[in-house]
Formats: structure tokens, C-alpha cells, sequence
């Protein structure tokens, strides 16, 4: 495989499928008075987008590529800005996971009444700034993309989320916000010290990586680069946004923040902070490290006391995203393949408890666990999915969960067997705090409970393909890790791989 | 026959076990039932059919690579050899009996599609922990009974309390399963595989240290799934579930999981004396301690959960002391009788009404001779009464502990020649309170035809069963330990003299401890509670320990980070920074009064300002 070789396909698919959704969420703006028509354009175009992403990951990586597809045109010429878009096999995981849970996230939002246009277009603005972010390899056009993700989650939560939604969707802006500033400055500094070397000005990644930094300007850079990602994650001390932005928002709004915005930071990590700055990662991956086992703890030990259920999956997420980041640190292929196998298996493990709870609200009218009991009487269905992805969620073999969590070990355990260790021991509190939540929910006597009825046929269409795809992941895993295999040696071993690759075109 | 077909015992009841939960509530009940016991009847038909697949080094297959990752393979493999094979048969056989029993049993439940489902998905992973050749599929089968213990053991949910005894038993096992992961871990780090059978053939290349390390931590886990000390406190409330459960679960078949493991990395395991003596040491205690409980117990099936973890115990003494051919004589052996003792004891509830507790029975055996003497064959095998099959096994592994050189073993012979004297007590204390003199409660149903005749088979085998491994001193030819060949570990060198001594010393035991049990419980007394009885009848207070020193800290912590750290200092500290921006626009805001004389105020000062700077600047140069 020579990775010099870059392909320009006949057709530009990434750019469609970037779009797609953005023309649908057009589409829908222009049919804002028919709120009906709006939801099936919103459903069309998210499957067609999945369609589109199922077949690039059927067919794009037999090409055998480092980049299955890569498009890449000059943009803004005067400031180095180009349109780049890449896909290899952790973009094309990301770029999966994003359309279908898209899809999931329309289904369940079928019911929404206020401002149902809105909230269509809204949900598809966002669906394109997190395709963008993970198909986009120059810098201005993936912090634009980073930014776009941020404004329609803010409307999410800010207008149709719950009870504290103002307090959480600013304290979820001006978190983020800040995060990515921050990063902002460190791009700038990053595309002067580069042209001054250079004379080249330009905000291509397989360019940047060549610049030549001291180790102080290497530190900040790279710094602003990880907060911004960190605060995404998000690691521990960073992370009191997340409980309140998922509980506040509404059902689709916490599928995709814990399925896909979080996954961006981790994403972000490894495709631009850990490959501008080589030397700086291998350092900071002990403090990384030290971090996220703070965190995969802390959050657990969290998790254990909440009352609202949805607040326990959202410390859950914590928690299992510090696995992810324990899997990075271990710098080598198992671990790695693992953490991003782990990111899609929690993308939905926990996208369905959202939807579940959001079920057991409906017909409950509550969240506190305190209230809530013996659902398994008379929605046996429903019960037996949340104890499905509960199990998963804990991380028992057979499901998606465990197979990113043992590779993320067995690969730890080889060069730093301490982290893996007491990673594992997390496992034991993760299985407290799910197995306190479905004993306060199914089990026991029955609680509140406002209407009686098992699943319908729509609940059905969203439970029963998350369903399946975990336990492909877990009893199959080889289907997602086979596109990885190449991309998880390039990400770790080959700093040359990217710049060989379509640099300074 | 083809070696991949061995992979239909492993799947027969996982495809019935999912079929029942995909449709059981819609088809009628018959099928649902049928179902269920077809899957495991098969598989172990199955079983017989390929028996020969055993021979010799046993056959290996290999479905498909599970995982595939840098150096990581593990290829989804079964080992059909002489150890899995008389497990797997034992597995299926009983299994099939206990859900015949269970059709009975269960025959008024409205959710039966959930018992059954569980049931079947329950025997699937108990055959991958015994067939597999890969430690990750063995860990997919051990957390899968685990999780399957789990839902039947709160099978009645109702009850808050059945579901927490459900969650207790997953958590406890957990902790054990840590212990399995690290294991395994390390494992895969020193060999580069997880293979069962390449990992033991490559154990004598490790440091003493190292051996001695993974031991341990193998005996961990095992602890965890077996009940053993120090993770036993979970056994005893695990009898929530209904009674066929507690017969195949925490009876014959998972409890043993963990024993069934020492024996598969016998190799491994015992090249480390530490470990040995540890396994010895746990398994010697466990046995003491829980006969002890037993002796103290007051409802019925919990005096069998503690006889359970008493003679797991005795089969962790077993591999401790070298002889695998011990411990699984002892497990086969148990796996009939006690599953025996607690199917009738299930029989017994039902004719007292749904009464647990053993003060308020009696009088059973005049009721309900057939069940009295099924219990009885059970007894006799549990209190080791000569020409038992209980006595047989057990009567080997003390053997193998008194063959054992050094003190330290001496030591656990002896604790475990005390356990047999408490066996037996316990064991004629429960026949005295249950069967003896007159009824002293309310008087049940008898027994279907369903829930009786699966026991006959059970009886025959726990009373026969020392016929697999009848030591060559009364004219048998041990064909287990033949049969196991190398895999049955050491083999104890005594003299036959002293063999008859300690069968000798095993018969007055015996004797003794039913005249003890005689003594006290021959003519029913009214309960004396005292804190000795008390003390053992919370099972030496362990769980209120556990409460003390782990929870109520663990607790302690959980508070500290929810309400010290994220709310208060972190969501502190952000709200602070919140407070001061708004505070210092607050200020800011003081200065647009809109009111034109302040601004032509700062003004003039501003303009004062700028030229008193250019005053300076003049003069400094």
C-alpha cells in the first residue's frame, strides 16, 4: 500500500453526504408550516444519509487506502484555507454511528409538538456540523464545523429541554464556548508560526504537522488544542457541564450528546491534537491517563447516588469515556482499536437508555428512581430492553460495550498494567450503579405509573436496530474493527503517513 | 460426525433460550415448556452421541475469531476432552431432570417465557465456562451465568427483596470476576494468547513469583463464583429464587464453576505451592464455616445453601491438595445429591404450605413417604454414610489431605474431618425437624407427578454414584482418576491399612454425629436462641461486617463526590467565575448612568489624563 497515492473519486460523496443534510434542514425551513411534511423530510434525509454512510462502509475501504476517500479543494486562497475532507476507517466508524443515530434521533423525536420545524431543522444543521467535524482535515473548516454542532445543541436544549434548560444549555455554551476560543488562538498561533517558517500560510493539517515548534510554543498550542477537546469529552474536573446538559435536554438532544458530541472531543484528540503535536502527546499521556481514571471512578462513584435516572446514565457516560481515554493512552493498536470500538458501542448503549428513559417518563410521568418500580409488570418488553442495554452499559460479553472495553484492557495491561488494573475494578461500581438503576426501575413493587402499555410499533423501530447492532459488536466485533486495523497503525506509529498524503497541494 | 457439531451441545439451549424469548408469551404454554426442556435434553443426547470425541488429547473446534485486534486472536474454540466431557454430560443431565422438575414446579406462574428463557440461556453459558478452550469465551460464559443467576434469583421481583438478593449475588461474583480479568490479562501479556490449553502447556516457563501471583488471583475469582470465603456472603440470600433455580444454579452446576476452573488450569495452577496452600486454606475454612452456619439455620433451603458452600469447600480442598480427580469426583457426586436435596426440599415446601422455616414442619415423612425417602437418599449422601456416593468422594479427598506431607496440610485434614462430624449433625438435624415427630404448621399441597419422578433418577445416581471412581480397596478400578489420565492431578500413595482407618474414622463420625443430632433434635424442642445461635445464624454476622467496612465507607465516598466535589467545589468554582464576570459588569454597567454630566466628566478627566502622560513623557526626555 503506498499511502502516497490519493484518489479523487469520480463523484464527491463525502461532500453530499456532508450536505445532505443541511439541504434537507433547507428543505424543511421552507416547509415550516407543514410540521408533518417537515418530520418525514427529516426522516428521509437521515436515512438516505445512512444509506449513503452504510455503503461507503461497505465498499470504501476496499480501496486500501490510508484515505478510503479524500476531497480537497483550495477555498479561501488568500488565507491558506482549503476544503479537505478525508475519510479513513475511524472517520468512516464516526460518519456510521453520526446517520444512525440520526436516524434513532428522529424517530423518537416523532411526537414533538413545539415548533416541530424548528426542531427538524435544528436537529439535521447538526447532524452536518458533526459529519463535518469528522470528515474535515483543515483547520478553519473543522473549527467552523465544531462550532456549527454547538449552536443547534444550545437550541435543543435552551427551547425544548426541561425544567432547568436555560441554566444548562448556557452553562453548556459558555463551557464549550470557552473550550473552543481557546483552541481558536492556538490555531492562529499555530498557522503564523508555520507561514513565518515556511512562508507558507496555510491551515492544512498535513502541512501544520511539519511545523518546527520550541517545546514552550509546542506546550501552549497543544494545551489550547486539549481543553478544548477535554472540556468535549469531557475529563474530570471539566465534566459538570455534561450532567446537567444531558438531563435537561430533551430525549434526541442527550442521544446526541452522549452518542456523538462527545465522541468529537475523543475523535478531535486523536486526529489533530495528538498528530500535530507527537512529542507533547507522548508526554501528556500519563497526566491523560491519570485523568481519566479519576474520572471513570469519580463519576461512578456519582453515578451511584443520582435519583434521576437520566442523570445516572449521563455520569455513566463519564465514566465509560474515561475507558476511551485510558485506551488512547495506552499508545498501541489493541487499546486504540478498542477505545474507538468503545465509542461507538457507548454511542448507542447509552443513546438507547436515553430513549428508554424518555419511555419510561411517558408512561410514568417521572424520572426519580425513588418512584419509579416494577415496570417489568406491565411493560415486560420495554424492561427487558432497558435490562438489555443496562447489561451492556456494565459491560458483559457478548454485547457492544465489552468488546471495546477488553481490547481497551488487554491492550493497557501490556504497557502500563497499573491503569489496567484499576480500570477493571471500575467495572464492579459501573455494575452497581446500573443494576441500582434497574432494581429502582423493573424490579420491586410497582411505583408510579400513569398509563399502562408495552412498546409500540415506533418505540419498537428505535429499540430493535440498537439492539441488534450491540450485539453484532459484541459477538462479531471483527465487521467495525476490520476498516480500522490500517487507519489504528497510521494514528499511532506513522507521523510521515499524514503529510505524504496530499500536503501542501 | 464432524468436530464443529459439538458446538450444537453449546447451542441447542442458547437458540431454544432466545427462541422462548422471542415468542414464549404468545405460544402456548405447552410449547414454551417443551421448548425449553428439548434444548437441553438434546444437548445432552448429544453429549452421549459424541462422547467419543473425548478420547484421547480430546478434539478441538473452532467457529469463527471473536476478537481480531494487533496481537490479540481469540478464536471462539471448545475443547471436547476427559475433563469437559463427564462435566458436560453431568451439566446437561441434571439439567434436563431439573426442568422437567421445573415445569412442575412453575406450572402456576403466569411469566414462565422469562424462567424458561433464563433457564436455557443459563445452561448455554455454563457449557461455554466448561467446554471452551479460550479464557475470553470462558469469562463470556462465567459472566453470562453470573447475569442469568442474577434474573432468576429476583425471578419474583415483586418483592424488593428478592431483587436486591439478585443484585447482591452479581455484585459479590463481580468482585470475584476483577480478580478472573486481571488473571487474564496478565496472562495474555505473558503468553501472547488466552488458549487454555497452550497456556498450560507453557505454565512451567514462569518465574515462582508469577505463578504464585496468577494462583492467587485465579482463586479470587473462583472464590467469587463458588461462594467461598471471603466472597460468601451472597450464597445464603441467593435462595430467593425459586427452588428449581437453587437446585441447578446454586447447587449442582454454577457454584462448582469456580472449582471447575482450578481444575481446567490445574497445570498452571499447581506449579505454585503458595497458591496450593491458599487454595487448601480457602477451601478448608469455607467448608468449616459454613457447616458451622448450617448447623444454626432455620429455613430449609438456606441450612442447604450453607451444606452447598461447605462441600464446594471440600472441593477447593481437592485441587488444594493436588488431587483433581477428588474434586471432580466430589462435584459430580454433590451435583446429584444436592440437586436431589433441594428438588425435594422444594416438594417438602409445597406440603407445608410454603413454609421455609424448619421449627414449624415435622411430621412430613408420615405425609409423604416418597418425598421422605428421596430426602433421605440425599441426606445419607450429604452426611457421608458409608456405600453413598457422597461418602465415596469425600472419603477421597480426606484421603488426599492426610496423603499430603507437612503439617500445614495435617492442619486442613483435620478441619476437614471436624467439617464431616458438623455434615452430619446438620444434615440429621434437618431430617429430625422436617420429617420427624408431629406436624407443627399448616399442611400444603402434595407434589405433581412432574416434580417427583425427575428425582428418582437423582436419587439412584447420588446413591450410586461412587461406582465412577470405587477405589481399588473394595474392588473397584477408579475409573474416573483412569479415565482423567494425566489430567487427574496427584494421585495420594497410602498404605490399605490406613485407608481403613479413615474409613473406619468416617463411619464413627458419621454415627456420631447422628446420635449427636439425635440427642438434640430427636424430640422437638422449642427453639432457645442464644448468641452462639444467633451469631451462626446470620452467618457469623459477615454481612453486617461487610456493611461496616465497605459499604457504609463506600457510601461515605460516593457522598463526598457527588455533593463535596461536583456540586459544591467544581459547580463552586464555575458558578464563582459566573458571579465575578457578572459582578464586574455590574460595576461597569454603574458607569453608563446616561446621564450627560458623567460622561463629560470621565471625559475630562480621560483628556486630563492623556495630556498629563504627554507632559511626562516631554519632561522625561
Amino acid at each position: 500500500m503506498d499511502p502516497v497515492v490519493v484518489t479523487y473519486p469520480d463523484f464527491p460523496w463525502l461532500t453530499l453526504l456532508l450536505f445532505l443534510p443541511l439541504i434537507g434542514s433547507v428543505l424543511c425551513w421552507l416547509h415550516r408550516h407543514e410540521p408533518e411534511e417537515c418530520r418525514w423530510y427529516a426522516l428521509a434525509v437521515t436515512l438516505v444519509v445512512f444509506v449513503l454512510s452504510v455503503w461507503l462502509f461497505v465498499d470504501a475501504p476496499q480501496s486500501g487506502m490510508r484515505w478510503f476517500l479524500y476531497e480537497d479543494v483550495a477555498w479561501i486562497e488568500r488565507f491558506g484555507i482549503r476544503y479537505t475532507l478525508g475519510l479513513d476507517g475511524l472517520s468512516l466508524l464516526m460518519v456510521v454511528l453520526t446517520a444512525f443515530l440520526q436516524v434513532i434521533a428522529v424517530i423518537i423525536s416523532w411526537p414533538v409538538k413545539k415548533h416541530a420545524p424548528l426542531f427538524f431543522v435544528v436537529l439535521m444543521v447538526m447532524e452536518t456540523g458533526v459529519l463535518g467535524v469528522f470528515l474535515a482535515l483543515d483547520l478553519v473548516l473543522f473549527y467552523i464545523f465544531w462550532e456549527v454542532m454547538l449552536i443547534p445543541m444550545f437550541l435543543l436544549i435552551g427551547i425544548w429541554g426541561h425544567k432547568r434548560r436555560v441554566y444548562a444549555s448556557i452553562k453548556f455554551f459558555l463551557y464549550t464556548l470557552a473550550g473552543s476560543l481557546l483552541m481558536l488562538l492556538g490555531i492562529m498561533a499555530l498557522y503564523w508560526l508555520h507561514g513565518q517558517q515556511t512562508g507558507d500560510y496555510t491551515f492544512a493539517l498535513p502541512a501544520l504537522r511539519q511545523t518546527v515548534l520550541t517545546s514552550s510554543a509546542s506546550f501552549w498550542i497543544y494545551s489550547s488544542f486539549m481543553i478544548a477537546f477535554i472540556i468535549k469529552v469531557p475529563l474530570v474536573p471539566f465534566h459538570t457541564w455534561l450532567p446537567d446538559a444531558h438531563t435537561e435536554a430533551p430525549t434526541a438532544g442527550s442521544l446526541d450528546l452522549a452518542g456523538l458530541l462527545l465522541k468529537t472531543g475523543a475523535y478531535a484528540m486523536l486526529r489533530f491534537a495528538f498528530s500535530l503535536f507527537p512529542e507533547m502527546a507522548q508526554k501528556s499521556l500519563p497526566l491523560l491517563a491519570t485523568l481519566a481514571l479519576i474520572g471513570i471512578f469519580h463519576a461512578a462513584w456519582v453515578a451511584y447516588l443520582q435519583k434521576d435516572a437520566k442523570r445516572l446514565v449521563a455520569y455513566s457516560s463519564v465514566s465509560h469515556l474515561g475507558l476511551v481515554i485510558i485506551g488512547f493512552a495506552a499508545w498501541n493498536v489493541t487499546a486504540l482499536e478498542g477505545s474507538i470500538l468503545l465509542m461507538v458501542a457507548h454511542g448507542i448503549t447509552t443513546g438507547a437508555l436515553f430513549a428508554i428513559i424518555a419511555m419510561l417518563e411517558a408512561r410514568t410521568t417521572t424520572r426519580n428512581l425513588d418512584e419509579l418500580g416494577g415496570l417489568w409488570h406491565c411493560a415486560p418488553v420495554l424492561s427487558a430492553f432497558l435490562l438489555l442495554f443496562s447489561l451492556a452499559s456494565l459491560g458483559l460479553p457478548g454485547l457492544g460495550n465489552f468488546s471495546g472495553e477488553i481490547l481497551v484492557l488487554i491492550g493497557t495491561f501490556k504497557s502500563h498494567p497499573l491503569w489496567a488494573i484499576l480500570a477493571i475494578t471500575g467495572v464492579v461500581f459501573s455494575a452497581a450503579y446500573m443494576l441500582r438503576m434497574v432494581r429502582h426501575t423493573i424490579w420491586g413493587p410497582q411505583g408510579k405509573l400513569a398509563v399502562c402499555h408495552d412498546l409500540t410499533l415506533r418505540e419498537y423501530l428505535v429499540l430493535v436496530p440498537m439492539a441488534i447492532i450491540l450485539i453484532w459488536i459484541g459477538v462479531y466485533p471483527a465487521t467495525f474493527l476490520e476498516p480500522l486495523h490500517e487507519t489504528a497503525i497510521y494514528l499511532l506509529n506513522d507521523p510521515t503517513a499524514i503529510k505524504l498524503v496530499g500536503g501542501g497541494r | 460426525m464432524n468436530e464443529t457439531l459439538l458446538f450444537l451441545i453449546i447451542l441447542l439451549p442458547l437458540v431454544c433460550g432466545v427462541f422462548n424469548a422471542l415468542v414464549g408469551m404468545r405460544a402456548p404454554r405447552l410449547f414454551a415448556e417443551t421448548l425449553a426442556v428439548f434444548g437441553v435434553a438434546a444437548s445432552a443426547l448429544l453429549t452421549l452421541l459424541m462422547w467419543s470425541y473425548a478420547e484421547g488429547e480430546g478434539s478441538r473446534a473452532v467457529l469463527y475469531t471473536w476478537f481480531s485486534s494487533g496481537e490479540f486472536e481469540v478464536p471462539v474454540a471448545i475443547l471436547f476432552d476427559k475433563l469437559s466431557a463427564p462435566m458436560t454430560l453431568m451439566v446437561t443431565g441434571v439439567s434436563t431432570l431439573i426442568h422437567l422438575y421445573a415445569v412442575g414446579y412453575m406450572a402456576e406462574e403466569k411469566d414462565y417465557a422469562r424462567f424458561f428463557t433464563l433457564l436455557n440461556l443459563f445452561v448455554f453459558a455454563m457449557l461455554l465456562i466448561v467446554l471452551s478452550d479460550n479464557l475470553l469465551l470462558t469469562f463470556l460464559g462465567w459472566e453470562g451465568v453470573g447475569f442469568c443467576s442474577y434474573g432468576l434469583i429476583g425471578y419474583w421481583y415483586g418483592k424488593g427483596e428478592n431483587a436486591d438478593a439478585g443484585r447482591k449475588a452479581f455484585l459479590v461474583t463481580r468482585v470475584g470476576d476483577v480478580f478472573f480479568g486481571i488473571a487474564m490479562l496478565w496472562l495474555f501479556t505473558l503468553f501472547g494468547t488466552l488458549s487454555i490449553s497452550e497456556i498450560n502447556s507453557q505454565a512451567s516457563q514462569l518465574t515462582p513469583a508469577i505463578l504464585t501471583g496468577l494462583a492467587l488471583l485465579l482463586l479470587l475469582g473462583a472464590s467469587g463464583k463458588s461462594a467461598q470465603l471471603p466472597l460468601m456472603t451472597w450464597l445464603a440470600d441467593a435462595m430467593a429464587g425459586p427452588t428449581p433455580v437453587s437446585a441447578l444454579i446454586h447447587a449442582a452446576t454454577m457454584v462448582t464453576a469456580g472449582v471447575y476452573l482450578l481444575c481446567r488450569m490445574f497445570p498452571l495452577v499447581s506449579l505454585s505451592p503458595v497458591g496450593m496452600m491458599a487454595i487448601a486454606a480457602v477451601g478448608a475454612l469455607t467448608a468449616l464455616y459454613a457447616a458451622t452456619c448450617a448447623l444454626a439455620q432455620r429455613e430449609i433451603k438456606r441450612v442447604l445453601a450453607y451444606s452447598t458452600m461447605s462441600q464446594v469447600g471440600y472441593m477447593f480442598l481437592a485441587v488444594g491438595v493436588g488431587s483433581v480427580t477428588g474434586a471432580m469426583f466430589h462435584l459430580l457426586t454433590h451435583a446429584f445429591f444436592k440437586a436431589l436435596l433441594f428438588m425435594a426440599a422444594g416438594c417438602v415446601i409445597h406440603l407445608c404450605h410454603d413454609e421455609n422455616d424448619i421449627f414449624k414442619m415435622g411430621g412430613v415423612a408420615r405425609r409423604a413417604p416418597f418425598v421422605f425417602s428421596l430426602f433421605v437418599a440425599g441426606a445419607l449422601c450429604l452426611a457421608g454414610v458409608p456405600m453413598t456416593g457422597g461418602f465415596y468422594s469425600k472419603d477421597a479427598i480426606l484421603l488426599s489431605a492426610f496423603a499430603q506431607p507437612g503439617l500445614y496440610y495435617q492442619g486442613v485434614w483435620l478441619l476437614a474431618t471436624l467439617t464431616a462430624l458438623l455434615t452430619a449433625v446438620y444434615t440429621f438435624r434437618l431430617l429430625y425437624l422436617v420429617f420427624a415427630g408431629k406436624s407443627r404448621g399448616q399442611e400444603g399441597h402434595a407434589p405433581g407427578i412432574m416434580m417427583l419422578w425427575p428425582l428418582l433418577p437423582l436419587a439412584i445416581l447420588g446413591l450410586g454414584s461412587g461406582i465412577i471412581n470405587m477405589p481399588t480397596l473394595v474392588g473397584g478400578n477408579s475409573w474416573l482418576q483412569n479415565y482423567l489420565g494425566a489430567l487427574a492431578g496427584n494421585v495420594p500413595h497410602v498404605s490399605h491399612a490406613t485407608e481403613w482407618g479413615l474409613w473406619g474414622l468416617a463411619t464413627a463420625i458419621v454415627a456420631a454425629g447422628w446420635l449427636i443430632a439425635w440427642k438434640l433434635y430427636g424430640n422437638f424442642l422449642p427453639a432457645k436462641e442464644n448468641l452462639l445461635s444467633r451469631f451462626l445464624l446470620s452467618g457469623w454476622q459477615a454481612d453486617h461486617l461487610v456493611e461496616i467496612v465497605i459499604l457504609k465507607p463506600f457510601r461515605a465516598v460516593c457522598r463526598f463526590c457527588c455533593y463535596g466535589l461536583d456540586l459544591t467545589v467544581i459547580d463552586g468554582m464555575l458558578e464563582g467565575v459566573a458571579e465575578t464576570c457578572k459582578q464586574f459588569g455590574e460595576r461597569m454597567r454603574l458607569a453608563s448612568t446616561g446621564r450627560l454630566s458623567t460622561y463629560i466628566g470621565a471625559f475630562a478627566w480621560g483628556l486630563l489624563g492623556l495630556i498629563g502622560w504627554c507632559l511626562w513623557r516631554l519632561i522625561s526626555l
